[in-house]
């Protein structure tokens, strides 16, 4: 796991009031417009062992909304004779527009806390979360984003090619190398999905970066 | 005998043109009692009828009826026979003058004004009445002219109108205001001179001074703090509740006037009327009023997007009272006035410009298909507000992705209008396509098949700087994620050359959008790099000028991205952006990257360190040599310097510069 032990360590400040303070995290240039991920999910069952090959791109951010969105490419789909794409929004956990608790999509509170707590990173913060979802934290300076990502259509294949994308993913990113790593839930498949994913450059001998202006 | 002499003009007149022109002789004729009798008769046959009045205006009957005003006015006669005279001639100048623009630049031209004045200080109080109200008709055209309050003179000849007893009178005062009054200084004089105080006064009058009244205390707050501290402070806040009062009148202009007020004040100072009982109560009165098939209902949409523009919480209680099904209910209706459809539109557009709710709803009902059909109106303002509705709903990137905008109902006549002869269209039009053109899927060939690729750069090389920036935006967004092919396709219609004096534009904001572009440009494929150094480097070097030339922050993050992809491609690339930035020989000049290292603002410096780590990214050639010049030239004990920068992304990556720098430092100890 590419997350320090240092870097987890520092618990992050708390708000010195309720109403105040909650600011969205600072624009991080690895997860902006146009930039890609690439690694796998594991979706092993009991019968056997597997992992897709999964490629993401980000595709729209809006910081202040808490919201992000993008697609999610899975290529070695058994059933699929070609990568399957989905498109997919971000929940952006800035304890502003959104804190940990899903309270949607089938998920409980220990649901939300079970899953979280499979990030290293998230250990300093659970204390409060457990609390209130962690609506007095101020995320805004944490080396690290928490997201959920739920999967809102298939892009080029019909529903009816036997997937779903009924459940959602805890997701975490870690701002210092640009890694994602993340858990699918859905109480319908195999628990603790595990995605990983490492932010790729595409060729290049660098970063590149793109953006648009919706007005 | 003056009789038959207008009978025996009469009647040859008719024979040669017809009726219309023995009135115009009857008019001139030197017997008063045929005149008078004609003024009546003109009167009658042009009371709301446009085709006649502009008929009459065209046969030259206007100056002949501002002669006979004329002369009795300035004879001070006060017999009973010569005041019927100007009570009948100040009415048919009015009534040429009511609704009727050209009828107003009539009476204007025959220069009635200076008389229909006169007539105010008229001992009859029937002469007073009819100089007010043809006055008044003048005054709510925007072609009468403009009265300068700043003037003393003008402001106590307002005090006095508005003193007047005559309601007449007092309304004609409350229409200047409404006409003339327009910068903050004629609002503050206003207010200073004790006119809010008065027309305060007048609420309480009769429902059309309490009409006037209204109309005139929402023109002096409107954007004026001081004047709605001063309204809100009188009568120990009973003008204030009085106007909330008149929201329930049972007139419907008085609700919709008294409405309007209440949203000057609201949008001036947002400390008041901030209650959510106010707020939603505003909302349904004016979605209550869109029901009214006359001028109310045609101005209501105008009001209830001022009301909601930018203000989050008003467009979620306005979605909450199904605004968006009532709103394209009203739209949906046949042979709409272009007023009416505009302002739907524009109201429309303003509900769906912040939540995404708002926009789900809208493309739920099929509501695209007619601000399509918009796109096509006669009207350039109807063709304006379609295409600021369609920005404002594919304002949403979940529905740009869907592909919701891309498509053959929306792309063909939209991209038709980037050639629309009204330049507010095009830049509408272009505004919309720019957010329409964030498409990452293949739809966006829809987009290049209708030429709207060639318009694009077309625009960006107009005279009008607002077309080049709105252009350049467009080709922006369009050249976001896009694959090579269309990026090539783009470039050869843009060209280097044209690409390079556009770096160059007079306009900043021009600047910045085509280093944007080619920022985008140069992201993707390796390939795509290498664009840039058509021309012998045009662009490049362009880009390198202005980063040393431009004063702004903006400008120089997009310059310093643009060479930051290119410095994410091969070596070859990555020695241009060098020579772009490090200077090659020690002239004592400092390099333009550590002036960006330095800099305060976070995302120019977050671009610089980019820069550098891509500049020595590990296991390329030269990245060594490169860090021996970046350290020559002081930028790699800049970058040191910055391990605990304050912005989060800065100080992570200033910490990868340094990683990368450490194997260098290691390697060659």
């Amino acid at each position: 796991m590419p997350v320090r032990a240092a870097e987890t360590s520092a618990p992050p400040q708390h708000h010195s009031g309720s109403n105040c303070g909650h600011t969205s995290p600072p624009p991080f240039t690895l997860l902006s417009v146009g930039q890609g991920f690439s690694g796998t999910q594991n979706v092993s069952s009991l019968q056997k062992e597997e992992a897709w090959r999964v490629n993401v791109r980000i595709q729209g951010c809006d910081l202040e909304n808490g919201y992000l969105c993008g697609t999610m490419e899975a290529l070695n789909v058994p059933m699929a004779d070609t990568p399957v794409v989905t498109f997919w929004e971000g929940e952006i956990v800035d304890t502003k527009n959104y804190t940990f608790f899903t309270e949607k999509w089938e998920a409980t509170h220990d649901d939300d806390i079970r899953h979280w707590t499979k990030f290293p990173s998230f250990s300093a913060l659970l204390s409060r979360v457990e609390v209130d979802g962690g609506k007095s934290l101020d995320l805004s300076n944490y080396k690290y984003i928490f997201m959920r990502w739920k999967e809102q259509y298939f892009v080029n294949v019909g529903t009816d090619c036997g997937l779903t994308i009924a459940g959602f993913y805890y997701v975490c990113f870690s701002c210092s190398d640009g890694s994602i790593n993340g858990f699918y839930y859905d109480p319908n498949s195999s628990p603790f999905q595990k995605l990983e994913l490492k932010s790729t450059n595409e060729g290049r001998l660098g970063f590149s970066f793109s953006s648009y202006e919706l007005r | 005998m003056p009789t038959s002499a207008s009978a025996s003009a009469s009647a040859s007149s008719t024979t040669a043109t017809g009726p219309n022109s023995d009135l115009l002789i009857r008019l001139n004729s030197p017997d008063s009692q045929v005149q008078l009798k004609a003024l009546r008769e003109l009167k009658n046959r042009i009371i709301g009828n446009r085709t006649k009045k502009l008929s009459f205006v065209k046969l030259g009957l206007v100056p002949a009826v501002a002669a006979i005003l004329a002369s009795k006015a300035q004879a001070h006669s006060h017999s009973d026979h010569d005041c019927n005279l100007l009570v009948q001639s100040a009415a048919a100048l009015g009534s040429f003058a009511c609704g009727f623009d050209a009828g107003v630049r009539a009476v204007l031209d025959a220069g009635a004004c200076p008389n229909l004045l006169l007539l105010l200080s008229h001992p009859d109080d029937k002469v007073v009445d009819a100089g007010a109200r043809s006055l008044r008709m003048i005054y709510q055209s925007n072609l009468a002219p403009k009265c300068d309050f700043l003037q003393d003179k003008n402001m106590e000849f307002l005090l006095s109108l508005l003193n007047s007893e005559n309601e007449n009178v007092t309304g004609l005062g409350a229409s200047i205001v409404i006409h003339s009054c327009e910068t903050i200084t004629e609002k503050k004089a206003l207010c200073h001179a004790g006119v809010l105080k008065k027309l305060v006064s007048l609420l309480q009058g009769s429902p059309s001074q309490r009409d006037n009244s209204l109309e005139s205390l929402a023109t002096i707050m409107k954007d004026n703090d001081e004047a709605v501290s001063e309204f809100v402070g009188c009568e120990s806040g009973r003008a204030l509740s009085s106007v909330i009062e008149l929201t329930k009148d049972r007139h419907l202009r008085t609700r919709f006037l008294a409405s309007r007020c209440l949203i000057a004040i609201r949008n001036t100072s947002s400390c008041y009327l901030q209650d959510m009982g106010i707020k939603t109560k505003l909302v349904h009165l004016l979605l209550e009023l869109h029901d009214d098939p006359g001028q109310v209902g045609d101005e209501a949409p105008f009001a209830f997007s001022s009301l909601i523009s930018q203000k989050v919480d008003l467009q979620k209680i306005a979605l909450e009272a199904n605004a968006i099904d009532k709103l394209y209910n009203h739209l949906q209706k046949n042979h709409l006035h272009p007023k009416r459809f505009q302002g739907l539109l524009l109201a429309l557009a303003d509900l769906c410009s912040k939540l995404e709710s708002c926009r789900s709803r809208f493309l739920s009902l099929q509501a695209l298909n007619l601000v399509s059909e918009a796109l096509t109106h006669d009207s350039s303002d109807v063709r304006t507000a379609a295409c600021i509705c369609l920005r404002c709903v594919s304002r949403s990137i979940k529905n740009l992705c869907a592909g919701n905008f891309m498509n053959e109902m929306i792309v063909p006549p939209l991209v038709r209008l980037l050639d629309d002869p009204s330049i507010s269209v095009q830049v509408a039009a272009l505004s919309a396509v720019g957010n329409i053109v964030v498409d990452f899927t293949t739809h966006r060939s829809l987009f290049l098949q209708c030429g709207g690729v060639k318009q694009l750069v077309q625009l960006s090389r107009s005279m009008d700087s607002t077309l080049r920036l709105n252009a350049l935006w467009a080709l922006r967004n369009l050249m976001c994620l896009a694959d090579y092919i269309c990026k090539q396709g783009i470039f050869m219609e843009l060209t280097a050359s044209s690409l390079a004096s556009l770096i160059c534009d007079p306009e900043p904001f021009v600047q910045e959008q085509a280093l944007a572009l080619i920022r985008n440009l140069v992201d993707g494929c390796m390939n795509s790099v290498e664009l840039v150094f058509a021309e012998d480097g045009i662009i490049l070097d362009a880009v390198g000028r202005q980063l040393q030339s431009a004063s702004r922050d903006e400008i120089w993050i997009q310059g310093l991205y643009v060479l930051s992809n290119v410095a994410s491609g091969n070596e070859v690339h990555k020695e241009a952006v060098m020579h772009q930035l490090v200077p090659q020989a020690d002239n004592g000049a400092q390099s333009l990257i550590l002036k960006f290292l330095q800099s305060n603002e976070s995302q120019l410096r977050i671009a610089a360190v980019w820069t550098i780590v891509n500049l020595t990214f590990p296991s390329t050639p030269n990245a060594f040599s490169r860090f021996v010049k970046l350290h020559n030239a002081g930028i790699v004990s800049q970058v040191k310097s910055m391990a605990s920068d304050p912005c989060l992304d800065v100080k992570l990556r200033v910490k990868s510069a340094l990683g990368q720098f450490k194997t260098f430092s290691d390697g060659s100890t």
